[in-house]
């Protein structure tokens, strides 16, 4: 699952309400990328929104807000959910980064997030954009995470200790007769 | 493993120029996150946030954040308007899982005039380090786990090679 191929070819999904091609205005393509190889329950999920701006003036006052993570499902472990950038030059790209942890497994659906701001610093009215959605994906218990990728260093701890009878008593045994013996010829050395 | 570092900030106090738009005397505290535990993920996330308190009570100032001569925009938390004479933002950034090094990270925070100096002397070729930060926070990356060195499972047909191996060599040994 390579989260950050497959999104980021979503990545030119945009909402601009009116814009002409010559006016010397700000547009904003944003994406939203997951950037984990698996989503683990309780483990992080980074999610990086990068904000791209092909206009050609300086977008303003970019707030990127994402409401898509109830705290019911995830629990916010970093960085903002509710962000504003004060000012992204033309032809240029920026990032946000935020780190949230699920709850509860299962399939999860990320929709996009939103993004307001100026596309011109006398604009009267705010500019609104979606981000790309990285769509649905799947939670993965943090049991069955653990059953496949953890190291079982106790379950071949316990293996170990479950074998070592089998090998220590005929050693112990075998340890036993020998040094019976070698005493019995020292002795009959002496003679 | 809710990490929360707590670095330590060196101040670099305000230049005495009077100007009202400038932040005089920063104080910041500033708390992190590293996401350490990379064995599910593409990107390592650092997040760091800051409060930022000027001795002469600015609020609307932009700042630029720089990091390893990366620069970074500084976002503002929307709901900052309700901390009284305190500048909240967040500078976040990701790197390879494979290329994130350890060790000390250097944020160097700007506001609009130093950068703008940055920019002057990366334009004319001079030393982008002459320029002051407004503030310096150390942020330490203590290394991040990519999963164990060696897999239990090659661990335990190492020992079990070891062990029949030095059985059978001893009970050749007896033979002879």
């Amino acid at each position: 699952m390579k989260w950050h191929i497959i999104f980021a070819a979503f990545a030119a999904f945009l909402l601009v309400t009116y814009a002409e091609e010559e006016e010397e205005a700000a547009r904003l393509l944003v994406s939203k990328q997951l950037l984990n190889k698996y989503l683990v329950e309780n483990m992080d999920i980074v999610i990086k929104y990068t904000v791209y701006n092909v206009g050609n003036a300086a977008a303003l006052e970019v707030e990127i807000t994402d409401n898509s993570f109830h705290p019911d499902h995830f629990t916010h472990v970093s960085g903002e959910l509710n962000a504003r950038i004060d000012r992204v030059p033309p032809y240029t790209n920026v990032s946000h980064i935020v780190v949230v942890r699920p709850r509860k497994f299962g399939y999860f659906n990320f929709t996009s997030a939103e993004v307001l701001y100026r596309h011109k610093e006398d604009a009267g009215s705010l500019q609104f954009a979606a981000s790309s959605e990285p769509g649905e994906a799947i939670i993965v218990s943090f049991r069955d995470y653990d059953k496949q990728f953890s190291s079982h260093v106790i379950d071949w701890a316990a293996f170990a200790v479950m074998t070592l009878p089998s090998l220590a008593i005929p050693f112990a045994l075998w340890y036993s007769s020998k040094s019976k013996y070698e005493k019995l010829l020292k002795t009959t050395k002496k003679h | 493993m809710m990490n929360r570092f707590i670095i330590f900030s060196i101040l670099i106090c305000g230049i005495s120029e009077i100007f009202a738009e400038t932040c005089q005397k920063p104080e910041v505290i500033a708390s992190a996150y590293v996401t350490e535990d990379a064995t599910i993920l593409t990107n390592v996330a650092f997040t760091t946030q800051f409060v930022l308190k000027c001795s002469n009570g600015v609020k609307g100032i932009t700042l630029y954040a720089e990091v390893d001569g990366k620069s970074l925009p500084a976002a503002r938390l929307s709901s900052d308007n309700k901390y009284q004479n305190l500048i909240k933002i967040v500078v976040s950034w990701t790197e390879d899982v494979k290329k994130a090094r350890s060790g000390d990270y250097n944020i160097k925070l700007y506001d609009d005039e130093r950068y703008a100096a940055i920019r002057k002397a990366l334009r004319n070729g001079e030393d982008p380090n002459s320029v002051k930060p407004l503030v310096v926070v150390v942020l330490n990356n203590p290394g991040i786990y990519r999963g164990p060195w060696i897999n239990s499972e090659l661990l335990a047909v190492l020992l079990a090679a070891l062990v029949s191996y030095s059985a059978f060599s001893s009970k050749f040994k007896l033979l002879a």
